[in-house]
């Protein structure tokens, strides 16, 4: 595994998920820098050149999102962390919120410090149990030690984080569908324009992060753009979470420094696969980023899987996306129609229903592919999953229908003659088998 | 002034307008289902996607025009987008246009014909939804053919403000519904989500299954029922669709009444009043001219009137608040001289009816009391205790204030008590049988014009009002 | 829900000035814990605390797949079958589910115990196949695993609400 960490960086034990521990490993140093060093568009202009992406799945830049906000413009701003983590495949964040809940704290107050919030929310997912109690007890902890709330570390500043906890809607992860559920509303995704930092939560200007992204922060204030940038990639600076699932026999969250080789990533720190199987296909960050076989990923062998790095750069050339992080490894013997099947429920499912293309495309793709997999497969059905899907990629309000659509294609770019084996014998070429016996 | 380019076409847009908005307002039409000119932007139907020359495709009504924006709205790529959300919408629609009151006036149905025209390529079954959902005693629902666009739900958040109605579920399973235990009944303006709803979900129990469409026509009108004078087309049966055997009182009947749009009166909507026209006008009429309860003709009936007003010696008028404002000059140019006249209130706010509500509404209930207090003045329309006439034009006449004594001319449209008991009854003309202006409370003038030819008994005011002056007027 | 309004009211100390929409979906949370599910009642007497439109709760409540409005078993197994969990075999764990406790997934067993359902990614893809009874998640299960599971749950004292906390 790399060396370099940066929020995976303590040994856990039973309470070092506590202020106490994170004091004692030199938490909110970070926060004090800020508040007594640094005015708010000196942490902005850090974080730029930290060159940061964002971790929840787009990698867009974080200071080039903060930049959207004018401290100084005499209205409210928001900060929001995305703790909404709902893509299938990802739990990296979880990780976070059970482990270290004030590395977020830290870095949210040092955030709202930058972007002049006074008011920020932390949106978790409403299943999150643990994560929740850890996260609450981190924000009680921290108010009472005046860390959180008026006059922070004396300071003068002031701001509030509440704990807004979901109730079971995927789409709540897209940024603006968030704002709505904490407005009280449906949630439902808004156009763009306006972007949400010019009219967010109540029509004020927002930022929304990630929560792997917010919590790089403390680390790099603390640290410096610098040292940020000499870990990583110069495209793709730090380190990310991955969370891996799947056909491995090590599966969990780690943190990789970004242009590690994923071919020794898989085989060495997860383990590889059960049994020695040969990997089929991997799906690298979430079920909304495209599969890639084990061909175009270069797993054949150690050198080739060498070729291959977890970078945003070097994934995006490969037709996928490290996204959400949440990597899904998929071992040769899986049949991959059953797999599409779950992913298309899934978005029938979660799709909220407020745009044509997504809320009927859904719904058609997941009752075709049910028919297939029923053993009533047609000929044309394949060319009208490709034609359902792309008639969702860019068409929609927010990402859910293009992210349906992407993993359809990819699925069937990759694996079409799968697919059309399923319609033609109408059985699958696997026995619909999605397991990895371990041996 | 951002110079946009539309289809190759060069114009000059206002600031803050989006394409659709500029496109509109130089007459290029972008199909749209779910955006509607008087409410908040969706974006959720996209059938109104444009190619934005080097980026790709995006809805026009939430595009914000910028100097140099080039767009195209009919390109290949447009046209290839536009099918698919039309198969995407007709996917689970069970297309029965053949029984859908919507039909001929349908933007599905345009758009399905113009956009994509073809079978449905779906081998799955459609999903179903709840037929005929009640939404109270004047609108119904048909979920299977709604398409989600909203604009009745924002009709009620951000026009009549009944926040009656929502979205529930989510997904292809999402439903519009009223609020538990809450009706659209309780919304004044509710029916005019049925005008809104781009598609036949919405219905209403009045005109349900009446007619055809396509077997109407609207003629230009005004709503009676308040100051506002909204601007309303009323529908009825096509001269060339006349019924001839069954049924032909409906060749003469208002099938249905919709807003004219009228950006200094109504805006695009009218008030639940307006749709109901019909129980205002289609009520018993009264056809037969009578002197003293005994049917006469018009000419005997004229008769007996002018010699009660020249033996008159304290004769009082009633102006009628519900003539128009050619009747009302024509009243005091030839009447007004010869009484002492008063402008009465022909109709009063009902029981449970809204007064002002800052919306359309208007606690006075009659369209023309402000041309007619401009010529009559303001004076109450109470009865002096020497008055020995009485000409009544119009309803709501109270009859028990007559003084002792006095006689009664009644000119009127519909059956009542009074017309026996009066000296002279005349019949008239109602607003659906002649043409005319009336001028509302903010002093707006507007026109209509006659639906339907008038009962061969019945007279217009207009032209009765010279014809009552005695020969060599009043001694 | 009258009782709850005290605890809710403190929520506000951390959120912004007149924004009282904010507390929809927390208050709707926290009636459902305490009584298990949101029955009408509830609704009525968040209307008038927050002074919304009654089709804006209802919208909220519709939406999300937590939210219910009618009680459950006093066990509530939710068999994650989203993609890790299914490769884990979570449709065997469900089937096996289906066949100890007598019912279908959807369904509740006649003495009001257990409620059996599916779920869509927990995100405890890591700890696959997953269930999560009532608000705790159970991971790594295998068919032994469960069959333990339903043994320990039959002999624990059930939650104060249906589905709820233990």
């Amino acid at each position: 595994m790399t060396p370099a960490r940066v929020l995976m960086n303590f040994e856990v034990t039973a309470t070092s998920h506590t202020l106490e521990a994170y004091r004692a490993r030199g938490g909110y140093q970070a926060l004090e820098k800020a508040l007594r060093t640094l005015k708010p568009e000196d942490v902005t202009q850090m974080i730029m050149e930290s060159g940061l992406q964002g971790r929840g799945g787009a990698a867009f830049p974080a200071g080039r999102k903060w930049q959207g906000i004018d401290p100084y413009d005499g209205q409210p701003h928001y900060l929001v962390a995305n703790a909404d983590e709902g893509e299938p495949g990802t739990f990296k964040d979880r990780w976070v919120l059970e482990y270290s809940p004030h590395t977020l704290l830290e870095s949210m107050a040092i955030a709202a410090y930058s972007l002049g919030a006074r008011h920020n929310f932390i949106y978790i997912r409403g299943e999150y149990d643990l994560p929740y109690r850890r996260l609450a007890a981190a924000v009680e902890e921290a108010y009472g030690a005046g860390l959180l709330g008026e006059n922070i570390l004396g300071s003068g500043f002031a701001t509030d984080i509440f704990v807004f906890r979901g109730a079971g809607a995927y789409v709540c992860g897209e940024a603006s569908s968030l704002l709505g559920s904490i407005e009280g509303s449906r949630a439902y995704p808004r156009n763009r324009p306006p972007r949400m930092t010019v009219s967010g939560l109540f029509g004020r200007p927002t930022v929304v992060n990630n929560v792997e992204t917010l919590s790089t922060i403390a680390w790099i204030v603390d640290h410096g753009a610098a040292a940020f940038r000499a870990i990583g990639t110069p495209t793709s600076p730090g380190t990310r979470l991955l969370s891996v699932s799947g056909h491995v026999r090590r599966p969990g969250v780690y943190e990789v420094e970004l242009g590690y080789a994923w071919g020794r990533f898989l085989h060495e720190d997860c383990g590889g696969i059960p049994g020695d199987r040969p990997l089929k296909a991997v799906i690298p960050g979430g079920i909304s980023s495209q599969v890639l076989t084990g061909k175009d990923a270069k797993v054949l062998t150690a050198d080739e899987m060498e070729g291959l790095t977890l970078d945003h750069d070097v994934l995006r050339k490969a037709g996928s996306s490290l996204g959400s992080g949440g990597m899904i490894v998929i071992a040769e013997g899986t049949c991959m129609v059953r797999l599409l099947q779950i992913m298309l429920r899934f978005y029938h499912h979660e799709s909220c229903g407020q745009c044509t293309p997504c809320r009927e495309g859904t719904g058609w793709m997941h009752r075709i592919i049910d028919r297939i997999v029923a053993g009533d497969g047609r000929p044309e059905d394949l060319e009208r999953l490709y034609t359902i899907a792309r008639a969702n990629d860019g068409t929609t309000i927010c990402g859910l229908g293009d992210a349906a659509g992407y993993a359809t294609v990819a699925m069937l770019d990759n694996f079409g003659d799968e697919f059309a084996y399923f319609v033609e014998h109408k059985r699958s070429r696997h026995q619909g088998n999605i397991e990895c016996p371990a041996s | 002034m951002p110079g946009i380019v539309i289809d190759g076409q060069a114009l000059e847009a206002a600031d803050g307008q989006t394409v659709m908005e500029a496109a509109r307002a130089h007459g290029i039409t972008i199909p749209a289902l779910c955006w509607h000119p008087a409410l908040s932007v969706d974006g959720s139907c996209r059938v109104c996607m444009v190619e934005v020359e080097g980026r790709g495709l995006a809805i026009a009504c939430n595009l914000p025009v910028r100097e140099g924006l080039a767009v195209l709205t009919d390109s290949e790529a447009v046209r290839a987008q536009r099918k698919l959300t039309l198969q995407f919408l007709t996917l689970n629609h069970p297309v029965d246009c053949g029984i859908c009151d919507k039909a001929g006036e349908c933007l599905l149905q345009d758009y399905h014909y113009a956009y994509n025209a073809t079978p449905s390529v779906s081998n799955e079954p459609k999903l179903h939804a709840t037929k005929h959902y009640s939404l109270g005693e004047r609108i119904v629902l048909d979920n299977e053919r709604c398409i989600l666009c909203s604009r009745c739900v924002r009709f009620t958040r951000e026009v009549s403000g009944s926040h009656v109605l929502g979205i529930e579920q989510r997904g292809d399973t999402s439903l519009i519904r009223p609020a538990a235990g809450r009706s659209l009944d309780e919304d004044p303006y509710s029916d005019n989500v049925i005008d809104l709803c781009p598609v036949g979900a919405l219905l209403s129990r009045r005109f349900l299954h009446q007619s055809r469409v396509w077997y109407l026509t609207a003629t230009p009108s005004i709503c009676p029922g308040c100051a506002r004078g909204c601007t309303v087309d009323v529908w009825h049966r096509r001269p060339d669709w006349q019924l001839q055997a069954v049924a032909t009182h409906r060749n003469h009947a208002i099938a249905r009444v919709t807003p004219r749009e009228n950006p200094a009166v109504n805006g695009p909507w009218i008030c639940n009043k307006g749709r109901d026209l019909a129980d205002l006008l289609e009520r018993l009429r009264a056809l037969q001219p009578m002197v003293a309860g005994v049917p006469a003709t018009l000419e005997e009936a004229m008769a007996a009137a002018r010699e009660a007003i020249a033996a008159a010696r304290h004769p009082l008028a009633l102006v009628s608040t519900w003539g128009s404002n050619e009747e009302l000059e024509a009243f005091k140019e030839h009447l007004g001289p010869l009484f002492t006249c008063r402008v009465k209130a022909d109709h009063q706010r009902g029981p449970g009816e809204p007064g002002d509500d800052g919306l359309l509404i208007r606690a006075d209930k009659n369209p023309n009391t402000s041309r007619a207090r401009a010529l009559f003045g303001e004076a109450p329309a109470d009865t002096p205790g020497d008055t020995d006439l009485v000409l009544v034009w119009g309803e709501g006449f109270d009859g028990s204030t007559l003084p002792a004594g006095a006689t009664t001319i009644l000119l009127g449209s519909f059956e009542a008590p009074e017309n026996v008991t009066a000296a002279v009854f005349i019949p008239l003309s109602i607003l659906t049988e002649r043409a005319g202006h009336y001028t509302n409370f903010e002093g707006v003038v507007s026109g209509f014009a006659p639906c339907f030819p008038a009962p061969a008994t019945v007279t217009h005011a207009e032209e009765l009002f010279p014809r009552l002056v005695p020969e060599g007027g009043r001694p | 829900m009258k009782h709850l309004i005290p605890e809710l009211e403190a929520l506000k100390r951390r959120l912004p000035p007149h924004q009282d929409g904010v507390l929809v979906l927390p208050a709707l949370r926290r009636i459902q814990e305490d009584r298990g599910f949101i029955a009408d009642e509830d609704i009525d007497g968040l209307v008038e605390w927050l002074g919304i439109p009654r089709i804006q709760v209802e919208e909220v409540l519709s939406f999300y797949s937590m939210l219910r409005r009618a009680p459950v078993g006093a066990w509530h197994l939710q068999v994650c079958h989203n993609v890790s969990c299914s490769m884990h075999g979570a449709e065997r764990l469900l089937a096996h589910l289906e066949e100890r406790l007598g019912i279908a997934c959807g369904e509740t067993t006649a003495d009001g115990r257990f409620t059996l359902s599916t779920v869509e990614c927990l995100g405890a893809c890591g700890g696959a196949p997953v269930v999560r009874v009532n608000e705790a998640y159970r991971e790594a299960l295998s068919v032994e695993a469960v069959d333990a599971l339903l043994e320990e749950l039959a002999g624990a004292a059930p939650p104060d609400t249906p589905g709820g906390w233990v």
